[in-house]
């Protein structure tokens, strides 16, 4: 019984951050019926930001080598600028990827090819910068706080996984608060739902495509602070695989829905979770097994409408 | 100087583009292609360096084994298609795509992670039918040859007007006579074939084989050389392969910003060039 | 063979969640009559084509084409089997050219054939042309003959004249006179153009809320009390 509580734990801990990840490709999906496949370098940059506004010193072999801020952020601020430098980056993906394409009307695959050139260049930049080692975080940023929390019955957590939780689960929550009940929320739901009715009704679809881009973005960059909290940096790479993953979150949850993003980075999460030690080198098979079998059974993911062919 | 082993890869660059071409060319955005080509090299190098009769007592490896390897990888690689493409070719667009993806990863995650397929480090010592690299290119422009051939004869044969008229509306295609899904899984297998005859002969060129060439990147990558290439004729895929595969190398002087000047080619190409390379004479 | 059954529907239904598109239809087609189906927009008209070539399923009742069940049967299975149609939003193959066109709809390699089919939509000067470089009612035309194409015995046409002037419908009712005899033609027509379908049709039927309402020669449905309070609201 414990121990299927404590996998638990663990996978709705890590599935919080799946979901937070997805939640940005699905935000973008929404409004331009896209994939940005830049996303999962958002999150490494995100990851990078974050390692620097702890303070952390580059490495010897980037050109920034041995190079470090002035100034030393606690982890909230940290995280937060993280997020915010993650959103300048996607809204210049945004610019430099999307818009030409989009001014254009052209077909989507264009958009999966530049998207990922984008994410190219960004990798790339970052090994340019930044060298390809791997970077650990300081061990000192949760401060006194112990590293693992024990929950009574045997259970316990480690601190950055209830970190994770916290975070992803907050964040989740304002992110639905302000859809559903702010204007510009509101006027994105717009856009997504029917692009030129939105532009008829005086919504500026353009710029909500921004918005959209910039919070997915700010999305991505705090996921992969928070990963990086939790299991380091790689290496200029580390993002691919929890790009990969994000994909199969959307996916699964069905595209363009955000209670399916969700519930899919749980669902994902907690399947990771409960793949027994022994198979554990399976561990991101099972996950994408999982997604397949869900596609084959239901076509348009969990939550996803099914496509209506209009004659 | 020419290099000689580069050629090769920009071959087998081509013939990869050629895999992805076909679907596509039936409207389909599959990006099993890694997958497939992974498993045609994992069958050549598990058969060429565990059955020693294969071996001969030659110097070098004969053709003949090479030759039995393909048609032995060849209807496996078939059959497989076969079975994977009937459910998910009832997948739409990128869902479609994603799946394939799906796929790929997992075959990466179990031949990484299994013992018989030589785990992370892959096989090694896989025999060399060719003293040289000239053998190689030989053997990579006939399969070439004969892939291009079947392209050329597709855009003349009702079954290429099929795949075009999917492309172009699935939904009339099928109320016109088209048997879509047929049409889709032919489309989907021959490119699995292709894929896995080129997997066959890069094994041996390459003298290792691990399951790192399923990856993601090269999903997408062999899909930018069909993007680029220009994705109306067979003839925008083989020059995006040919192309795309030389330009990190030839970019290699100016050290590492090349993989940086290979995402800038990839990102402008379909925003300056969204025809591709290779335009459709319009008539 | 004419005056016999082609087309028999019995008991059709078809329901979209909430909405009943068709309901209970019951009625047949004679080989080689022009049965034109009037009603408003969403009477579902555009739904009992989508039932009959396969790409609808029918929540209860069947369609039984020369005698035979459709059910189960898919949209490129019936048109083997003789049935062809048009779509209201033009859909041909807008990146191929116009021969490319009809010999996917023949699905041979046969270009004489194909270009003698052009011609009787006089469009045989543009064979190379891509369909979707068309003039609207060029486009139109060449639907009509990529469905002729398919050889088939029944002809589904939905709002061939759509977006015609005056001239270009009285050309479309000779044109459709003349291939419903050389091919042998049945065929169902969708139009809202009241006195082309008077003066083309030999039946109608009216569809109002997925029922059929009435049915029977032009002048019979013309004096209907249901299709006058249908059409122009109670009372009128």
């Amino acid at each position: 019984m414990e121990v299927w509580l404590q996998l638990l734990v663990n996978g709705i801990s890590i599935g919080a951050v799946y979901a937070l990840f997805a939640l940005g490709y699905t935000l973008v999906f929404s409004v331009l019926g896209v994939i940005n496949f830049a996303h999962g370098a958002v999150f490494t940059c995100g990851a990078y930001f974050t390692y620097i506004f702890l303070g952390g010193v580059v490495g010897s072999n980037g050109l920034l080598a041995a190079q470090k801020l002035p100034v030393t952020f606690p982890l909230a601020i940290a995280l937060v600028l993280a997020g915010l430098t993650a959103a300048m980056v996607g809204l210049l993906v945004e610019t430099v990827a999307f818009k030409p394409l989009r001014r254009r009307g052209a077909e989507p695959l264009l958009y999966l090819i530049t998207s990922l050139g984008a994410g190219v260049i960004i990798v790339n930049l970052i090994q340019l910068l930044m060298g390809a080692e791997a970077y650990a975080l300081p061990s000192n940023i949760l401060g006194s706080m112990p590293a693992v929390l024990a929950l009574g019955h045997g259970l316990q957590i480690r601190t950055v996984q209830l970190l994770l939780l916290l975070v992803g689960g907050v964040t989740m929550l304002i992110l639905n608060i302000w859809l559903n009940q702010s204007l510009s929320g509101k006027a994105l739901q717009a856009v997504a739902e029917d692009a030129t009715t939105a532009r008829l009704l005086g919504i500026n679809s353009g710029a909500m495509i921004q918005l959209a881009f910039a919070i997915a973005s700010f999305l991505a960059g705090l996921s992969g602070g928070l990963v990086a909290l939790s299991v380091n940096i790689g290496g200029p790479y580390f993002g691919i695989s929890y790009g990969l993953k994000g994909l199969g979150v959307l996916v699964l949850g069905g595209l363009g829905s955000v209670p399916g993003a969700m519930l899919g980075g749980l669902i994902i999460g907690i399947t990771e979770a409960f793949v027994p030690a022994k198979l554990s080198a399976y561990k991101d098979a099972v996950a994408f097994a999982f997604l397949f079998l869900v596609l084959i059974i239901r076509p348009q993911g969990l939550f996803g409408k099914p496509p209506i062919e209009k004659v | 100087m020419f290099d000689i082993s580069l050629f090769v890869l920009m071959l087998l660059g081509a013939l990869l583009a050629l895999a992805v071409y076909l679907p596509l060319r039936a409207g389909q955005l599959s990006l099993a292609t890694p997958g497939f080509y992974t498993i045609g090299g994992t069958v050549a190098a598990l058969l060429s360096t565990t059955v020693p009769e294969l071996g001969g007592n030659e110097q070098t490896y004969p053709l003949t084994s090479v030759f039995l390897e393909l048609m032995l990888a060849i209807p496996l690689v078939a059959l497989l298609a076969f079975l994977i493409g009937k459910p998910v070719l009832k997948l739409k667009g990128i869902y479609l795509a994603i799946a394939t993806i799906a796929l790929v990863e997992i075959l990466r995650v179990v031949l990484l992670s299994s013992p018989w397929f030589g785990a992370a480090v892959g096989i090694f010592a896989i025999p060399q039918p060719f003293e040289g690299p000239e053998g190689y290119a030989a053997a990579f422009a006939v399969l070439l040859g004969i892939t291009a051939w079947g392209c050329q004869r597709l855009e003349t044969e009702p079954l290429g007007r099929e795949m075009a008229a999917i492309r172009n509306d699935e939904l009339a295609a099928r109320c016109m006579g088209v048997n879509s899904e047929r049409v889709k899984l032919i489309a989907f297998v021959l490119s699995a074939i292709i894929a896995a005859a080129a997997g066959v002969l890069a094994a041996h060129f390459f003298n290792s084989w691990s399951a790192r060439q399923a990856s993601f990147d090269a999903s997408i990558t062999t899909l930018a050389f069909v993007v680029l290439g220009g994705s109306r004729t067979w003839l925008g895929p083989v020059i995006g392969g040919l192309v795309l595969t030389a330009l990190p190398e030839l970019l290699r002087p100016i050290g590492d910003l090349r993989l940086i000047v290979f995402g800038l080619v990839i990102l402008l190409g379909p925003i300056f060039i969204p025809q591709g390379l290779i335009q459709q004479k319009r008539s | 063979m004419i005056g016999s059954t082609s087309l028999e529907l019995n008991g059709l239904s078809v329901r979209f969640g909430g909405l009943q598109a068709l309901d209970q239809l019951s009625f047949s087609l004679q080989q080689g009559e022009i049965f034109g189906l009037i009603g408003p927009n969403g009477a579902g008209k555009t739904t009992l084509f989508n039932v009959i070539t396969g790409l609808t399923a029918a929540t209860s009742g069947e369609v039984r084409w020369q005698g035979k069940t459709t059910a189960g049967l898919r949209p490129d299975q019936l048109c083997n089997l003789g049935i062809a149609r048009t779509f209201q939003n033009l859909r041909v193959f807008s990146d191929l050219s116009c021969i490319d066109n009809l010999q996917i709809a023949m699905g041979c390699n046969d270009r004489r054939t194909a270009l003698e089919l052009l011609a009787i939509m006089d469009l045989q000067e543009k064979g190379t042309h891509i369909a979707g470089s068309l003039a609207y009612g060029e486009q139109r035309r060449l639907e009509l003959v990529r469905a002729l194409a398919t050889k088939p015995q029944l002809l589904l046409l939905d709002e061939p004249a759509a977006g015609m002037n005056p001239v270009e419908k009285q050309k479309l009712q000779v044109l459709l006179n003349t291939i419903r005899k050389q091919f042998q033609l049945t065929i169902l027509i969708i139009e809202h153009h009241v006195p082309l379908m008077m003066k083309l049709c030999d039946r109608l039927a009216v569809l109002n809320f997925g029922r059929c309402i009435a049915i029977g020669s032009p002048q019979e449905v013309q004096e209907d009390p249901l299709v006058i309070e249908a059409y122009l609201g109670r009372g009128a």
